[in-house]
């Protein structure tokens, strides 16, 4: 089959392709924390400074532990309950089920703007207040419906008759979800972890509404910088997240399939 | 056959699978905007201290001036052109990714694609603005390479803005339509193709239909915040950049008048609602 | 079920990470200001703790707007708040603000008398404002387009310059320097169909609409840009510490001033240490040390601009009585004023798309 051949290779072509379209950006963004124009001023002129006074910003460094913790957490919150959401929403029947997944839209559509008004206003009115836990309360609510979502989709190619099979077995309910429907819909639930976490982890207005003064997240520190002191040490760390996560993915893909390999 | 399955059991059985998600939901998110919808029935906001009283004037307002609606209809056709691009773009790597690629290969790239994400949206924005400026990376490889001279300044216009959104939001149309088109069974396919439907045929009747619900959420997921977007719009559009997110946005933060901000998105949640909806039967039909 | 017990721990945690948020101490100073704007200079913070012990912890805010919301939802958790004269009223209208007992600011004195006495920061006798530094918002160029500087702000609508000017994305910024162009009072303008006709036909000449220095700074680096409104702070600081091309403009018509104050507002749980950090931020010792290190806007303290060097920019230049002349400092705007100009504003974006 030469054709099929032929149609592989450009397959694979295409996704370098979209990659390169994607890198492209942080390439850039990796190489001006190189750079000694704070302003990306060419030509480029090789420096480590940055990565220098990165390393003295206490309060920058502070702010990006407070957002991988954040991140992570909101991840695994997500997961948790927006995949059991998903699960009740695939596998029951009632009245108002409409309802319920588009409520699942309204956090999507507004823009992050408002809602984050929104929180601070009611957050301040009932007495949670601001802070990491604020924002963490915010994170969550603003990820899930992602989440939902996304183990929907991948819900929604799941065989009932599979359930029904192991059922027939003499499975009990909790043994069909763990054993049959959750390995199903594991890359549905690992995609929406990886979108919980990027929602987090990037998410700098409803967390700049929700953030006080000793307890901000980076996005909150570099939306504050954009306005008088940006410097390239916010290309230094992103440079450096980058890096470590990339390492940490590829040494996860290594050890873990989650792909849905059958 | 998933009905059968599906009306055995009621909301009972649901509840306790539901309710933390919900709660969740409701005290993080609903309750807040409940309040928000209160204010935008509002003349004045009462945390300014100053007399209000109840008016429709927030929602009478987009009507009474063309350009609300202007901008929304150009926020919807941004929407639509990012979210067709996303497809165009992402369709195809998605289903490379889930049939044709094999192995640990498959898992480290459905990982690489996710990863620009991780990074900032800010400093991504300013990265962009690098490639696409007059004497930018972009104008100065294609000179490069070009025996003519041209020039390339794609910063600061709408093209400019549909980059950097189909940038940010494509990765979510690969790993929706990803997780449907890896369930479809090879052996569908291969059926298909033994019964003697062309490669296009079996496209047509087989692929799409059954990776249709990853395509919908795809959609759903880009189209519904490219509406409501400002900051994109903002930085990469310079002249043309006006769009109905940035005018919610002024009135949020230039001018306080968060009554008038909250019935703009309250409306333009609205039309995105009834737009899913009209939608959902239509591409129901199609799958 | 398992589902909810997991749902109670997390909640659990998360309570549990609410009870160890945030709470002002007596010997914390807690400051409001935009960012990178004198008081969060890491060696002023380290001086000022070190003179007096007290701990200086800084917030920033993005718009004056913004900054109003942060006070009033966060009543006690600021000492010391940097607030636009033009906005001094409305803080104070709103109880945010508290008097300020200026006998407890040694250098209080040395404040320029129209400064110190502006009716914008003095109600029934009291202080609600202490004067902290003034600045244009004027024109800068690119010194690579240009031979000879311009004079006149008429040089924006040069077709030569089509596609190469900006121009702040503010509402009442944009106004107020149509007003100027149409030779008008900007804080009573009288023919507002003569301000939006000759905005219109900037409209065409504009690449973009800044929001930050930032902004403004990356696209001079890039040389993509000729002229445009700036302010004369961050052009000085674009100039001597940057070391871009840039220099300031003040045209023959004149140009926006405005003077940024600092107040104590309502709950200060620390007063005693708000009056030594705004002294020590009039100090012209902390002044000289900022404008030599970083750049700044000039001070509202009369010896603090004297001890800069004589040729200094904000002696030689902002200090040129010629120049004051021509300035016009911005009064307060009402609400109905700012709408209105926004919504001028946003017509004139549209049409323009």
């Amino acid at each position: 089959m030469a054709t099929t051949r032929v149609l592989e290779w450009l397959g694979r072509l295409y996704i370098w392709l979209l990659l390169a379209f994607l890198y492209l950006p942080i390439i850039i963004m990796a190489l001006m924390s190189f750079n000694v124009s704070p302003f990306y001023q060419l030509p480029f002129e090789w420096t480590t400074e940055w990565y220098a006074s990165l390393w003295q910003n206490d309060q920058l460094i502070a702010a990006t532990w407070n957002s991988v913790e954040i991140a992570v957490i909101t991840t695994i919150v997500c997961t948790v309950l927006g995949s059991a959401a998903s699960l009740a929403l695939y596998r029951y029947e009632f009245r108002g089920k409409k309802f319920l997944q588009a409520l699942l839209f309204p956090p999507i559509a507004i823009p992050w703007l408002i809602t984050g008004t929104a929180m601070l206003i009611f957050f301040f009115g009932v007495g949670i207040g601001r802070g990491l836990h604020a924002i963490l309360l915010g994170h969550v609510a603003l990820a899930l419906p992602y989440v939902i979502v996304v183990v929907s989709a991948r819900l929604q190619t799941f065989a009932p008759e599979l359930e029904e099979a192991a059922r027939s077995l003499g499975a009990n309910q909790w043994q069909v979800t763990w054993r049959v429907t959750l390995p199903w819909i594991m890359p549905g639930v690992i995609a929406g972890g990886l979108f919980a976490f990027a929602v987090s982890f990037d998410q700098f207005v409803v967390s700049y509404f929700l953030a006080t003064p000793g307890q901000t997240t980076l996005p909150v520190e570099i939306y504050a910088a954009i306005r008088k002191g940006f410097t390239p040490e916010i290309n230094a760390v992103s440079t450096i997240i980058i890096v470590v996560s990339m390492a940490l993915m590829l040494l996860t893909a290594r050890f873990f399939k989650f792909g849905g390999e059958k | 056959m998933a009905a059968a399955t599906a009306s055995r059991s009621g909301l009972r059985s649901a509840l306790p699978l539901l309710a933390p998600a919900y709660l969740w939901l409701t005290v993080a998110i609903f309750l807040p905007l409940s309040a928000m919808v209160f204010f935008s029935f509002m003349t004045e906001l009462p945390l300014s201290g100053k007399p209000w009283a109840f008016t429709l004037g927030n929602y009478a307002a987009f009507f009474s001036q063309s350009l609300y609606l202007t901008l929304l209809l150009a926020s919807l056709r941004l929407g639509l052109e990012v979210t067709l691009w996303c497809i165009v773009i992402g369709y195809p790597a998605a289903y490379v990714l889930a049939k044709v690629l094999k192995g640990r290969s498959r898992e480290a790239i459905f990982l690489l694609v996710i990863l620009p994400f991780w990074s900032n949206g800010l400093v991504r924005i300013f990265s962009w603005a690098m490639v696409l400026r007059e004497g930018g990376i972009l104008d100065t490889a294609l000179n490069a390479v070009l025996p003519f001279k041209i020039n390339i300044d794609l910063m600061y216009s709408y093209p400019a803005v549909i980059i950097g959104l189909v940038h940010s939001y494509v990765p979510y149309m690969v790993l929706t339509c990803y997780l449907t088109l890896q369930a479809i069974d090879d052996s569908l396919i291969e059926a298909g193709r033994s019964l003697g439907a062309s490669r296009l045929q079996v496209l047509k009747r087989v692929i799409i239909p059954l990776s249709m619900p990853g395509l919908v959420a795809g959609a759903a997921l880009i189209f519904v915040p490219v509406v409501g977007s400002f900051m994109e719009p903002r930085i990469l559009g310079g002249r043309t950049g006006t769009f109905y997110g940035t005018v919610i946005e002024d009135q949020f933060v230039a001018v306080f008048n968060w009554p008038l901000g909250a019935a703009l998105s309250f409306i333009l949640l609205a039309v995105v609602l009834v737009i899913l909806a009209a939608a959902s039967p239509v591409l129901k039909r199609a799958a | 079920m398992r589902m909810p017990d997991l749902t109670a721990l997390l909640t659990a945690t998360a309570v549990f990470t609410s009870a160890l948020a945030f709470a002002a101490k007596a010997d914390e100073v807690h400051v409001l200001n935009w960012k990178g704007y004198g008081t969060d200079e890491p060696w002023a913070v380290e001086a000022f703790e070190k003179a007096t012990g007290n701990k200086v912890i800084n917030d920033f805010f993005n718009s004056e707007q913004e900054m109003l919301t942060k006070i009033r939802t966060n009543p006690g958790l600021y000492d010391v708040v940097m607030i636009n004269a033009a906005f001094n009223d409305q803080a104070m209208d709103g109880k945010l603000i508290q008097p300020i007992d200026t006998s407890k600011l040694p250098n209080y004195a040395d404040i320029s008398k129209d400064k110190a006495g502006s009716p914008m920061l003095v109600h029934d006798g009291k202080v609600y404002g202490v004067p902290w530094v003034w600045g244009l918002t004027a024109l800068a160029i690119n010194e690579k387009s240009f031979d000879k500087p311009p004079t006149s702000i008429a040089e924006m609508w040069d077709a030569a310059h089509k596609g190469r000017v900006v121009i702040r994305d503010d509402a009442v910024e944009a106004v107020q320097f149509g007003a100027i162009a149409t030779g008008q009072n900007i804080n009573d303008i009288k023919d507002m169909d003569a301000v939006k006709t000759k905005l219109t036909s900037l409209m065409p000449q504009i690449k973009t609409f800044w929001s930050s220095e930032n902004d403004w700074n990356q696209m001079v680096a890039s040389n993509q840009i000729d002229i445009g409104t700036y302010w004369s702070g961050s052009a000085d600081r674009a100039k001597t510490h940057f070391k871009l091309p840039v220099s300031l403009v003040v045209p023959q018509e004149g140009a926006v001033a405005w003077l940024d104050a600092f107040s104590i507002p309502v709950g200060a749980k620390n007063v005693a240490g708000a009056e030594a950090f705004i002294n020590y931020m009039i100090d012209p010792k902390f002044y000289v040390e900022w404008v030599t290190k970083v750049g700044a806007p000039v001070s509202a303290n009369t010896k603090a601009v004297e001890a800069l060097p004589e040729d200094a920019f904000n002696r030689k230049v902002m200090g040129d009585p010629e120049v004051a002349k021509r300035i016009q400092f911005q009064a307060p705007i009402t609400d109905a004023q700012r709408e209105a100009y926004l919504a001028l504003w946003q017509q004139l974006k549209v049409d323009v798309k």
